[in-house]
């Protein structure tokens, strides 16, 4: 080989690897329960993500580079949620993370986040305090994007209370760290109204048999029963009902449209009702795209999405975070962080448009304004009246 | 009063199904002195290969209810004889005090993850094949099929202790419950006995599996704190009676849903397992059963 090949071959070599080093994806952690009870939320958010993704990357990526994944599976259990988020964070270097679908693992796994100045945009977790767990530090890399539950237990008793004039509410609240936050928040909304539950209830994730919580609630004259769990325990809750023949409405938190609350509950479930941020229904276009995609790529049972909520805001989560990387220009956890405080431009999601999200003190990017009420109707939740 | 009488329906329900679960730990361990502690996979084993019949699950439904119950009975059969052939036979051919412990648990969760594979770790309904509308007794409603539940345990129970009773196969399983090496000696193939006290332990777990299904929901976790409970029953009714098993049953489902109700909700599974350990501590051998005499 003479002088010249070597020089060109060196070249061509130097060359790739510098376009190479130019176009190394961006990456992303995506951490959620992909097994277990929870999981038509979590593979539905991390289908949306995926969703969102590859329509980015298919438009030419971020800063020119592509958006890579790194999925990951925590099982919905706070340990495994430790261990993904230190691979990630160590590992993998992703340049932030969105997910956690379940608030006791988002409050044990964030905190890496935040020592390492990454940011995190849960996408569905509804805790009250996860975005304020480090809220007293001067800066705070946990955002959101889903309905908290001050949101969503305020529209449960205006709903139950309020508009359908209830006066004798039931608790029933699994005993994790959802369930138990969840009930504190609906205890605190109940006791504004000056309204006592007249039981408080609490079974754990897996039980089959609801009979003495129902019959307790039964006995104290309950005429309402409000809730939060998820799917399974939901539905022996629906169904313990129609097995002591007892019937009063049942109004809780989002996961009452998870679909295995739905076909567990079958017609025990029919008129449950629970906030919604997003409803499979595609009233706009922007929203018939992402349904027909969804539905397209995946190709659910039924045409249903299993959680129609999770995928919606898993979408949404990655369209905000990338505006953010653009607007800041660069990777770097603060500056993403300061961009999302602070995002120019609007960011059109499926839950609605995201103008001036975040600022410094608040990072929750949904509201009253665009969380509605859904109604679950012969198998799919539907808009309610 | 009407209350009561609904803790005490309910209980029955929820008892009578741990009943039959322990019913299969005590027919393994009077022929063979060991346990299947698999015996929770074996049931949930049952309702799933059940759901895979009946249900829409994999391109069903295929059968109905009542056709799909023989054959889960006969997948079960074939489950324990594959337990016992992996897992309890070479320890009882080495003697082995305890290696039937670790193997029997070992092949539990297998069959946790094989089925988590083949039917997803998802809670999947159950048809029903009776109306869910419940109907009233004294005040208290009772489903349909609760009744089921506790009709076809007590049946599948009374058929064993018929068989064992009356029939030539019958007695070979007494004689070896009672002197494995005389049985032996006598000419009675007792580690056929014991392969098929496996089987017909596996069966009445499966065809459990099926009954219980519309009512619980199915999945393939749903067995593990089934049969646990089902363990304490065992213990305390007695690990060498059958009676023992569905009092003990009675006893622990009824105290779950009274606790439940006149305590707290939050120590609905308390009281079934101070039982438990005050059995242990005053009559080691269970409310029915017979103190073992150990031969050193």
């Amino acid at each position: 080989m003479n002088f010249k090949m070597k020089a060109l071959v060196a070249g061509v070599v130097l060359g790739f690897s510098m376009s190479g080093m130019a176009a190394e994806p961006i990456k992303i952690g995506v951490s959620g329960p992909f097994t277990g009870g929870s999981a038509p939320m979590g593979v539905s958010m991390r289908d949306g993500v995926r969703l969102a993704v590859s329509e980015i990357n298919a438009k030419g990526g971020v800063l020119g580079r592509k958006i890579e994944l790194v999925e990951r599976d925590d099982e919905a259990k706070n340990e495994r949620g430790v261990q993904v988020a230190q691979e990630l964070i160590n590992k993998e270097r992703v340049v932030a993370t969105v997910g956690y679908i379940n608030t006791g693992v988002a409050l044990a796994s964030q905190r890496f986040y935040q020592q390492a100045k990454i940011p995190v945009m849960n996408n569905v977790a509804t805790g009250s305090i996860v975005t304020k767990q480090f809220a007293n530090q001067p800066e705070n890399y946990i955002f959101r994007n889903s309905a908290n539950d001050t949101i969503q237990s305020a529209m449960i008793v205006e709903e139950a209370i309020g508009r359908r004039g209830f006066k004798k509410p039931a608790i029933l609240a699994d005993s994790t760290n959802y369930g138990q936050l969840g009930r504190e928040d609906l205890e605190k909304v109940l006791d504004k109204k000056g309204v006592k539950p007249v039981v408080v209830e609490k079974y754990n994730i897996g039980d089959v048999d609801m009979t003495a919580q129902l019959l307790r609630a039964k006995q104290a004259g309950a005429d309402v029963v409000l809730t939060y769990g998820i799917g399974p325990e939901l539905a022996q809750i629906a169904n313990g009902m129609q097995k002591l023949g007892w019937k009063v409405p049942i109004v809780g938190s989002w996961t009452l449209a998870m679909a295995n609350f739905i076909d567990n509950a079958g017609k025990n479930g029919d008129g449950t009702r629970m906030p919604q941020t997003f409803i499979q229904n595609p009233d706009t276009p922007k929203r018939k795209a992402f349904i027909d995609a969804y539905v397209k790529a995946y190709n659910p049972p039924g045409g249903r999405m299993p959680s129609a909520v999770s995928a919606a805001q898993g979408y949404d989560s990655v369209y905000l975070l990338a505006a953010a990387i653009q607007q800041a220009g660069s990777t770097e956890g603060p500056k993403i962080a300061a961009a999302l405080e602070d995002l120019k431009t609007p960011v059109e999601g499926v839950v609605t448009t995201y103008n001036k999200p975040y600022t410094h003190t608040d990072h929750e990017a949904i509201n009253f304004e665009n969380t509605k009420f859904g109604e679950v109707k012969d198998g799919r939740v539907v808009q309610a009246k | 009063m009407e209350i009561l009488l609904q803790l005490v329906v309910s209980g029955i329900a929820l008892g009578m199904i741990y009943a039959v679960i322990a019913f299969g730990y005590q027919l393994t361990f009077a022929t063979s002195g060991t346990l299947n502690f698999g015996q929770g996979e074996a049931l949930m084993l049952g309702a799933l290969v059940g759901l895979s019949l009946v249900g829409t699950i994999h391109g069903g439904p295929y059968l109905g209810y009542w056709l799909m119950i023989p054959i889960v009975v006969a997948f079960g059969a074939l489950q324990g004889v594959f337990v016992e052939w992996i897992a309890v036979r070479p320890a009882i051919r080495i003697k082995s005090e305890f290696g039937w412990i670790m193997s029997t648990i070992a092949l539990a969760i297998i069959f946790k993850n094989v089925a988590e594979n083949i039917w997803g770790k998802d809670v999947l309904p159950f048809p029903s094949p009776l109306s869910s509308e419940p109907f009233t007794v004294l005040g208290a409603n009772v489903q349909p099929m609760q009744v089921a539940v506790i009709v076809g345990a007590l049946a599948i129970m009374f058929a064993v202790e018929i068989f064992n009773r009356k029939s030539i196969y019958g007695k070979a399983v007494v004689a070896t419950a009672n002197d494995r090496d005389a049985a032996g000696l006598m000419g009675i193939n007792t580690g056929m006995v014991i392969t098929f006290s496996y089987a017909l332990s596996s069966a009445t777990a499966a065809f459990a599996g099926a009954l219980i299904a519309p009512l619980t929901l199915t999945s393939a976790t749903m067995g593990a704190s089934l049969g646990l409970k089902a363990f304490a029953v065992a213990i305390i009714g007695g690990l060498t009676s059958g009676m023992g098993a569905i009092v003990g049953g009675i006893i622990l489902g009824i105290a779950e849903t009274a606790t439940g109700f006149y305590l707290s909700t939050g120590y609905k599974e308390v009281p079934g397992l101070v039982l438990l350990l005050l059995v242990l501590a005053v009559k080691p051998s269970g409310l029915f059963g017979k103190a073992a005499i150990k031969k050193v």
